[in-house]
């Protein structure tokens, strides 16, 4: 019984450091990159890229940004986790904002 | 009077997010404060630690709501969102480390947990403390977001149009 209180305990001070695992992003110069889809947050119409050399950009999408696959163009429900995209991002200050998303797969 | 556009989802945040930072800071003071009087004095400030903290970690969590749902608004206008980016990792931290704390409180309390009790209630305030380093980062990185970059401001005309 001591020792199930003792993991007991011992989980609970695990708890805060379950976060630790949360990444941050990072800025690239504007152009045209591939990766694959990170994370989709539809509530925001905001995509996670992770390029090949291991960048992950935060893209939230804005009325100009075209969204396409096979070159038709797609609702951004479309978007999933693992997919294969190119991104071409403007970099405006800090901020990278979409130009054109395209689903590869 | 206050206008009705006033209310836009992302005031949500800043009318929240000030109550976990001045109830979480005044627990841990007052957590600390109770750890370094006598056994016998401890009583009223340990329970009013506790109660602080309780409400804190709610008030956190309710604070991460309104600024998740800020951050998809504000994030689209700033010039270095990456700061933004920041504070949430940090918030996020926080209420985690605040939530450990008052989970293990709550044991303590509930006599879930009988051994050690001092060793964990030290434990608790150095939680609380690490909590509270966080909540200082969130605080300035906030701030830069908000008088830096004037994420979720509304800024007038020139003229002063609608005034």
């Amino acid at each position: 019984m001591k020792n199930y209180k003792a993991i007991f305990a011992f989980l609970l001070l695990l708890l805060p450091f379950m976060y630790a695992c949360q990444q941050g992003t990072d800025v690239v110069e504007s152009g045209t990159y591939q990766g694959t889809v990170d994370e989709v947050e539809p509530a925001k119409t905001e995509i996670y890229v992770k390029t090949a050399d291991n960048k992950r950009l935060e893209l939230y999408f804005n009325e100009n940004t075209t969204l396409t696959r096979n070159g038709e163009t797609v609702q951004f429900d479309q978007l999933q986790k693992g997919q294969k995209v190119e991104v071409e991002v403007n970099k405006v200050g800090q901020r990278l904002e979409p130009v054109a998303v395209r689903i590869l797969e | 009077m206050i206008d009705q556009n006033f209310w836009r989802t992302e005031i949500w945040h800043p009318l929240s997010v000030h109550f976990p930072v001045a109830i979480l800071l005044l627990a841990t003071i007052v957590k600390v404060v109770a750890i370094l009087l006598r056994e016998q004095q401890q009583g009223f400030w340990q329970r009013a630690g506790a109660y602080l903290l309780y409400i804190g970690f709610l008030a956190a969590w309710v604070s991460v709501y309104t600024g998740s749902l800020a951050e998809g608004i504000v994030a689209r206008k700033l010039c270095d969102p990456t700061i933004l980016k920041d504070h949430e990792i940090a918030a996020f931290n926080l209420a985690y480390i605040f939530t450990g704390a008052t989970a293990l409180e709550l044991a303590l309390r509930f006599e879930l947990i009988k051994f050690k009790t001092g060793l964990l209630q030290l434990i608790v305030v150095l939680l609380m403390l690490a909590g509270s380093g966080f909540l200082v980062y969130v605080g300035h990185t906030g701030a830069t977001v908000v008088y830096q970059q004037a994420g979720g401001v509304n800024i007038p005309a020139a003229d002063c149009a609608g005034f």
